[in-house]
């Protein structure tokens, strides 16, 4: 056996860990709870999992990920490096980035309130009451005596009957469980939070009157990349806080089916599920409480709104069905989850409202995404586009709706990118390039003066789309232009450099590469063929489209003629483009708040058809005509022009 | 009455490419109609056979046939000049297997006299076909291109990898004839016309090869794929799809077992000459009647018969 000791970029501990001869440093890192990037899961093709070996050595090849000059500096793929002898590596910052930026955002601007809001005023509009069952009662009782003998919980249930009328009152553990403690210091005088439904009250928190919390409500988002998440206060619907992170099981893959793979490994099960409710919810709730300056119990309810594979690791049941044929989940919708069942930060007895699915690659996050995009409420065609790592697309109105799922990668929400990164500080959300000098024009996520860490899936866009118009790139997305910002490596693959070393935040050049082009250009075509299918199998094509609404996580903001320029979206009027944010996380807002939202999402779900685009005989050619910029077939993009 | 059947003529045309210098030059493609439609039309040009020889000479003669026809051939070059007697062929396609770096690993300088003794020792236009390995071929063709400068030669071919480099240099610098090669599948060979084309190379200079088959292995990928290349030419004008048509048909056809196999091993399948000398015919008879507009084949044999077909249909 060895000792490797990870020591920190970012100033963290250092861990000390044993390791098996043979085994991989990354494997040793997984075993100690060490975050070391792998989106590839480990296979040696991402290259994220750079670690610098300070001493000893480790044995394995020098892959192309890493140059001479970075080889001879120490730096090493963990996932291809054999520990042969003890060793201490430094892990770098970027590497363990997705678990390390998790970020609480400023609720003081209004901005980002307002879709929250114009969602809340859009589905009062179209009929969808928000109002729900939470109800909060403060009641005063005597004090007991050696003569008045009630016990406490009769004496509160009493109370309670009184106050409220109602016929019934139920007392939850966590209530009984605490109740004494809080009639006594608070001298009998409590306020009371639960629900009441039907003449029954279930109370769930009790709180001394004098110290009152709002009943807060959570909202989660938990996007195969990136989980997101907002704390609300029930009854009016006010945003307590709002963060997100990275879902810390990328670790053990980048998309669905390398974590199916890796569930389905011994003890894989627990681990994903682990790292998504302790690695990642769990801080993420505790900061949002934080921030909000609630407790943890005074969150009565959730929802949870993730495509089929992540709901199911959530809730740990065995997701290999999901990708095994004939493709059936252990639920579409099921209702019967409490917080305390998977460990949530929350009161144990709030339940967990589950986004529905309706199929192995549509799930929560779509439905969720549907109920806020209103296309169920208008006479018109509309399309909605959910940019994830799976690309979902619903098409239709308010008489149909068709829905399909397609393999993007993780590109969008800057995965498989070399320097790419969510859109959190210091990432690259937008970019112009001059058509003669080639320089860039960078706007970075983040405080003004913050330098360039990596690049987001809007910036990536943009990025691609400059380098096209100006002639820099082919409409394979090779380079065919000379410069001081276009390089190669020694195997001749070009990149565009948008930051030296001496330019960024972390000293690393930031650039894009021809390969992260190509990937690109792939989950875009991915895209544009599935919505040019869906249209195509209703003998319809994109004139019938009268608004088009972009969802996902990717920036700020999608410049949509850049989109259109490189062939991700038809190329119709822009106007018919609505950027409607993080869908997934609004809807499962307005579930959160509303059981008419939930009862209308449920009957959307029951309402779609998915078209299921693998059985699909004409995908694989579309497919293939859209890998090009804009493609192969010009006419279908008279817009898109170079420079 | 009687029955007039209606011509269908289209709008659009095959480009012209004309290959070679002086009196042998052939000018493949140019035709308005399908394969063979002379019903519609007049067939402009004829498809054209190529004469397969590869830099290992007379070794690569294993069938009789073939070692009577080279008979007392010393070089590739004296072979050359034998294969432009060859009933049929209207072009010489010498092919560099050899170059290969996981092979014989020929040197590029070896490979380029090897070219220029060819060039000198025949009138007839010729092709080069590379080893396959992307970073050999791009320098063998560039050099090749550079030292056969004027000869008007056709390099076979440009890959997506490195139709750049070759683009670049023998198509635009050295002014021959660039093949565009792709895997079977219309929109890559659209793709590789486009980007070719936007690099400057001018349409009229490319020849593609979108890929083949020998009969029976996978070949209604090319039968189909070829239909719609046609199809989207002719009838909907795609300006990036009406290049002609260039398919190797013998180094397919004499790898697979039907032509390999002894007749020692195999008596029941009868003579192996007559079997590889079968598979020839019948893929080339496809992919000519599919819309390619040039062969390039090998046994004096299957040539005679391909000739004799295309004579008789045109």
């Amino acid at each position: 056996m060895y000792q490797v000791i990870f020591t920190f970029e970012n100033g963290a501990a250092p861990v000390t860990a044993t390791a098996a001869p043979g085994e991989t440093l990354l494997e040793t890192a997984r075993a100690a709870n060490v975050a070391i990037d792998a989106p590839c899961s480990g296979n040696g093709s991402c290259g994220k999992c750079r670690v610098k070996l300070l001493e000893g050595a480790v044995e394995g090849l020098q892959t192309g990920h890493i140059t001479d000059e970075d080889y001879a500096a120490g730096w090493r793929l963990s996932c291809a490096s054999k520990v042969t002898s003890d060793v201490t590596v430094l892990v770098p910052d970027i590497a363990s980035a997705y678990q390390s930026r998790m970020k609480t955002a400023d609720l003081s601007t209004g901005e980002e309130i307002a879709i929250f809001t114009r969602l809340e005023e859009d589905l009062k509009a179209a009929g969808v009451a928000f109002s729900n069952d939470f109800v909060e009662a403060e009641v005063a009782m005597e004090a007991p005596t050696l003569e008045d003998t009630m016990p406490d919980t009769e004496r509160l249930t009493l109370a309670l009957q009184d106050a409220l009328g109602c016929e019934e009152v139920r007392l939850g553990y966590p209530v009984v469980h605490k109740l004494a403690a809080v009639l006594r210091h608070s001298g009998f005088h409590v306020t009371a939070a639960g629900t009441l439904r039907s003449g029954v009250m279930q109370v769930m928190d009790l709180r001394p009157f004098d110290a009152p919390q709002p009943m807060c409500g959570l909202a989660i988002d938990i996007g195969t990349t990136t989980v997101s998440a907002v704390l609300m206060d029930l009854k009016t619907g006010k945003l307590l806080a709002k963060g997100s992170g990275g879902n810390g099981q990328i670790r053990y893959g980048a998309d669905v089916i390398n974590r199916i793979v890796e569930q389905g490994r011994p003890g894989g099960v627990e681990r994903l599920q682990k790292a998504i409710v302790e690695e990642t919810l769990q801080p993420l709730t505790r900061a949002l409480c934080r921030s909000a300056g609630v407790e943890a119990e005074r969150i009565l309810r959730c929802c949870v709104a993730s495509n089929t594979t992540m709901n199911h690791l959530l809730l740990g049941v065995d997701a290999d069905p999901v990708r095994m044929e004939p493709y059936i989940p252990t639920f579409f919708r099921w209702d019967g989850l409490k917080a305390g069942d998977i460990r949530l930060i929350a009161n144990p007895d709030a339940r967990v409202v589950l986004a529905p699915n309706i199929g192995s690659y549509v799930g929560g996050d779509i439905t969720a995404g549907t109920l806020t995009s209103r296309i169920w409420d208008k006479d018109e065609f509309s399309l909605f586009i959910d940019l994830g790592t799976n690309g979902e697309i619903v098409f239709g109105n308010r008489d149909f709706m068709m829905s399909c799922a397609c393999s993007a990668g993780p590109a969008f929400e800057g995965g498989d990118i070399s320097c790419g990164m969510r859109a959190t500080d210091g990432a690259v959300e937008a970019v112009t390039i001059d058509r003669e000098t080639l320089e860039p024009v960078l706007s970075i996520v983040g405080k003004p003066g913050q330098k360039p860490v990596g690049i987001c899936g809007s910036g990536i866009i943009d990025v691609i789309a400059e380098l096209y118009r100006t002639s820099a790139i082919s409409a394979k997305g090779h380079f065919v232009r000379e410069n001081r910002r276009i390089l190669r490596d020694e195997h001749g693959m070009g990149r565009y450099v948008l930051a030296f070393g001496s330019e960024s935040d972390t000293g690393r050049e930031i650039a894009i590469t021809e390969v992260d082009i190509e990937c690109f250009i792939r989950a875009k075509g991915a895209i544009f063929s599935a919505i040019h299918i869906m249209l195509s199998s209703l003998d319809m094509d994109v004139s019938v489209l009268e608004h088009i609404y972009v969802a996902g996580g990717i920036g700020s903001g999608i410049n949509m003629d850049n989109a259109v320029r490189i062939g991700m979206f038809p190329d119709v009027d822009r106007e018919l483009f609505t950027y409607i944010g993080n869908s997934s996380l609004t809807g499962a807002y307005a579930l959160t708040l509303s059981t008419a939202a939930e009862e209308k999402v449920h009957q959307l779900a029951s309402n779609m058809t998915y078209l299921e685009l693998s059985t699909e005989p004409r995908y694989m050619e579309e497919f293939v005509a859209a890998c090009f910029l804009p493609h192969t077939d010009r006419e279908l993009f008279p817009s898109s022009v170079q420079e | 009455m009687s029955f007039v059947p209606k011509k269908q003529t289209y709008n659009a045309r095959i480009n012209e490419v004309v290959l070679g210098v002086g009196e042998k030059a052939v000018t493949i493609g140019g035709q308005n109609v399908l394969a063979f439609h002379t019903f519609d039309a007049e067939i402009a040009n004829a498809p054209k056979i190529g004469v397969e020889l590869t830099d290992a000479g007379m070794a690569m003669c294993t069938m009789p046939g073939e070692q009577k026809f080279y008979e007392g051939c010393a070089t590739v070059a004296d072979m050359a000049k034998r294969a432009e007697t060859m009933e049929g062929a209207s072009f010489i396609c010498l092919h560099l297997e050899g170059a290969d770096p996981n092979g014989e690993n020929k040197s590029v300088d070896e490979c380029v006299a090897l070219a220029k003794s060819v060039a000198d020792a025949t009138d007839m236009p010729l092709v080069i076909m590379g080893c396959k390995n992307i970073e050999k071929d791009t320098e063998l063709f560039n050099k090749i291109a550079e030292a056969l400068s004027g000869k008007n030669i056709l390099v076979l071919s440009a890959r997506d990898e490195n139709y750049k480099a070759i683009g670049a240099g023998a198509g635009l610098a050295y002014g021959q004839k660039v093949g565009a090669e792709s895997a079977v599948d219309i929109n890559l060979a659209k793709q590789l016309n486009t980007v070719m084309t936007q690099l400057g190379v001018n349409a009229q200079s490319i020849v593609m090869n979108i890929g083949s088959a020998a009969a029976g292995y996978g070949f209604e990928y090319v039968a189909s794929t070829l239909d719609r290349v046609k199809d989207a030419a002719l009838s909907q004008s795609d300006a990036m799809l009406q290049m002609p048509i260039i398919t190797p048909v013998s180094a397919d056809t004499w790898g697979v077992k039907e032509s390999i196999m002894p007749e020692a091993d195999m008596p029941e399948w009868g003579s192996q000459e007559e079997r590889g000398i079968e598979m020839e015919i019948v893929t080339a008879a496809a992919v000519l009647a599919s819309g390619s507009d040039a062969v390039i084949m090998r046994h004096p044999e299957a040539i005679r018969t391909i000739a004799a077909m295309i004579g008789e249909l045109v």
